[in-house]
């Protein structure tokens, strides 16, 4: 699996670079933003390792470019700033997942797999049903022209329903497609991910049929 | 010493000045009315001499004569407040009025055309002369004519009026110093709402005094922003040396990390064990020094910006739910989107940051954050559904480097730096055993003024 991992610390960028390759990973070492936008933009990756403090062009606006030119691949940020308004940006800028330096290489590792795991199985393609469009490739959700990024759990609530458009998804049917399995405490749980979901994507995209279970609202 | 008051000055100088303004004012009218009715007796008792005049003439010794005398019963009655002489070198005739009395001499001034004079007169009273020179012959001698009238009813008048005005200048006196107090308490109205903006500005280094003063104090306003402006901006400076420094330092801690590796790979494992130990103290002291400043920030602004809990902890759960732990959890969030935390917004990210990543690292399936503002705090509880603490290590979870579990990522800082946070900021925290089955952490905030 090919990786880029962007760095400009040599240090740290050749101990990414040698660990992540005894981890069984192809890794490219970048040093400096413009190039690693070049790199990510022209060549296919399976994930992407991007400290922020690059020379040349910041990893935030190299992020930004990537996502805005339609690259998927899952980033995980690397940053010595590990405040949390600034995770926050990273996150609205389009990274996947955040470490704060310094950090344990195992961690990395996994945090890396985790990442690849997640993204396994993403068809690229879009969803379209009422009002919403999932793009399940991005794992965003689209109402009215307006991009929405999804939690894991919401884009596997949000996929269920639009595969069958129009058709109730019992909570028991949510429950196993969430957690792979049912139990009592699931109705509560599956409540509140509608009600933030509601938050994120507007009130009536998702129609509640009280007892019942859930549906997408069909009509545009 | 009692700090001087504008208001109390401003008001009281106005008192006195007013006072003193009414009081002259008072002294002319009187002296206006005096005049005034003065000059009315002294052309009434002109009326009377024509009268006199025209019978006035000389005997065959140079006494004066009078034809006819002036009719009003009052110059006939002995002291009847009504009197006339006239006098000659070789006498003088007097109205029987003045009975044994005379009127005295006229004065060396007295002239062709009527004088006006105050003097005292027969039977103890004051009286108002008029008095003048006429000729009634070509023989070029004169007769000094003099009438007068007791100012009695002229010194009621008078005292009337001088009541009647002093009543009504002390009315006016009362009415001006209660426009005078309104219009310095309006004039003073920018200095009482300064002092409110200032008093805001002293608790929150963001606040900044509004534009719109009167120019009188608009570059005391504008040098008062400047100031604050400075002070935001030193602020500023500090908390960014302190990510520069976070920043500075973890990229080379990093990069021994890195080295340390290679030394284990090259077979040196002693000495790899002891950059791993040296990293691990460095990296503690940093992160400890970096809660430290950030707390310090967080204290200087004592009542800083307000920050909005629903949206902050959208922000925060958006970047932890993107993490291992926090992908698989269903967040339920309860938060009126108007309730706001007296926080900035950036320690509200850092407490709540924490204390959520801390519930994802722990929680099974869900996590349930709640914000409530009862009018007097504003409540924000996290709580999970993993497995708790037990009640004798609570204390453990706040300590800096405390960790409750050895294994996993993390540093053991989260919590302590969310305690440090919400005290520096005014609030407290507090941890009990979660509906969920879990932990559930509550952040409280007294609110302002509340």
């Amino acid at each position: 699996m090919r990786v880029l991992v962007v760095e400009d610390d040599p240090d740290v960028g050749q101990d990414l670079a040698t660990e992540l390759g005894k981890a069984g990973f192809v890794v490219d070492l970048v040093t400096v933003g413009d190039e690693a936008w070049f790199r990510g933009d022209t060549e296919d990756y399976a994930a992407v390792v991007l400290d922020l403090g690059l020379p040349r062009l910041d990893g935030l606006s190299v992020l930004r470019r990537w996502r805005s030119a339609g690259r998927t691949f899952p980033v995980l940020v690397l940053t010595a700033r590990g405040n949390w308004t600034e995770k926050v940006e990273g996150i609205d800028a389009g990274a996947d997942d955040y470490m704060a330096k310094p950090f344990a290489m195992g961690e990395v590792i996994a945090r890396l797999r985790g990442l690849l795991r997640r993204a396994a199985g993403r068809v690229s393609a879009a969803i379209t049903v009422g009002r919403l469009t999932l793009d399940t490739a991005r794992m965003e959700a689209c109402v009215d022209g307006q991009s929405i990024r999804l939690s894991q759990l919401e884009f596997r609530f949000l996929q269920l329903l639009c595969h069958q458009p129009g058709h109730l998804a019992t909570p028991h049917q949510i429950a196993e497609n969430l957690y792979g399995s049912a139990d009592a405490g699931d109705s509560n749980a599956i409540e509140a991910l509608v009600s933030r979901l509601r938050r994120k994507v507007g009130p009536d995209i998702v129609e509640t049929r009280k007892g019942v279970g859930y549906a997408l609202v069909t009509q545009a | 010493m009692k700090a001087r008051s504008f208001h109390r000055r401003l008001v009281i100088g106005a008192a006195f000045a007013i006072l003193l303004a009414l009081g002259v004012a008072g002294t002319g009218l009187v002296w206006l009315f005096q005049r005034h009715i003065e000059q009315r007796e002294a052309l009434s008792l002109e009326a009377k001499a024509k009268e006199l005049l025209p019978g006035l003439h000389f005997d065959v010794g140079g006494r004066p004569v009078a034809d006819g005398r002036p009719s009003d019963g009052r110059f006939w009655r002995p002291a009847g407040g009504l009197y006339w002489q006239a006098s000659a070198p070789a006498g003088a005739i007097y109205s029987r009025s003045l009975w044994d009395q005379t009127l005295g001499d006229a004065g060396p001034s007295t002239g062709e055309s009527w004088a006006l004079r105050r003097a005292d007169g027969p039977f103890g009273h004051r009286l108002v002369i008029i008095s003048r020179l006429i000729q009634p012959d070509r023989s070029h001698r004169s007769i000094v004519v003099q009438f007068a009238t007791d100012d009695d009813a002229l010194v009621v008048s008078l005292s009337e009026f001088r009541l009647e005005t002093a009543l009504a200048l002390c009315l006016l006196w009362v009415v001006l110093v209660l426009a005078a107090t309104v219009q310095v308490r309006l004039g003073l109205q920018p200095f009482r709402r300064l002092s409110l903006e200032l008093d805001h500005l002293r608790r929150s280094p963001f606040a900044r005094l509004s534009s719109d003063y009167p120019r009188e104090i608009a570059p005391l306003v504008e040098a008062i922003n400047a100031l604050a402006d400075a002070r935001a901006t030193d602020l500023d400076r500090a908390r960014r040396r302190a990510a520069d420094l976070a920043h500075s330092l973890k990229t080379p801690l990093a990069a021994l990390s890195a080295q340390s590796r290679r030394a284990r790979a090259e077979g040196a494992p002693l000495a790899a064990d002891a950059i791993d130990r040296t990293i691990a103290v460095a990296q503690a002291a940093l992160e400890a020094e970096l809660a430290r400043a950030r707390t310090a920030a967080a204290r200087v602004a004592e009542v800083p910006d307000r920050a909005g809990v629903l949206s902050t902890v959208d922000d925060v759960v958006s970047v932890v739910e993107r993490t291992d732990a926090g992908s698989a959890l269903v967040f339920d969030i309860v938060a009126d989107e108007r309730i706001e935390a007296p926080v900035g917004r950036s320690d509200l990210s850092e407490i709540l940051g924490a204390i959520i990543e801390n519930a994802a690292r722990y929680a099974r399936r869900s996590i349930a954050i709640h914000a409530s503002d009862d009018g007097q705090c504003v409540v924000i509880t996290i709580g999970d559904d993993g497995p708790g603490i037990a009640a004798g290590r609570v204390d453990d979870a706040v300590v800096r480097g405390g960790r409750l579990d050895e294994a996993g990522p993390g540093h053991g800082f989260g919590l302590s730096i969310a305690k440090d946070l919400a005290t520096a900021t005014g609030g407290a925290i507090s941890f009990r055993a979660s509906a969920l089955g879990g932990l559930e952490v509550a952040l409280t905030w007294p609110k302002v003024g509340a």
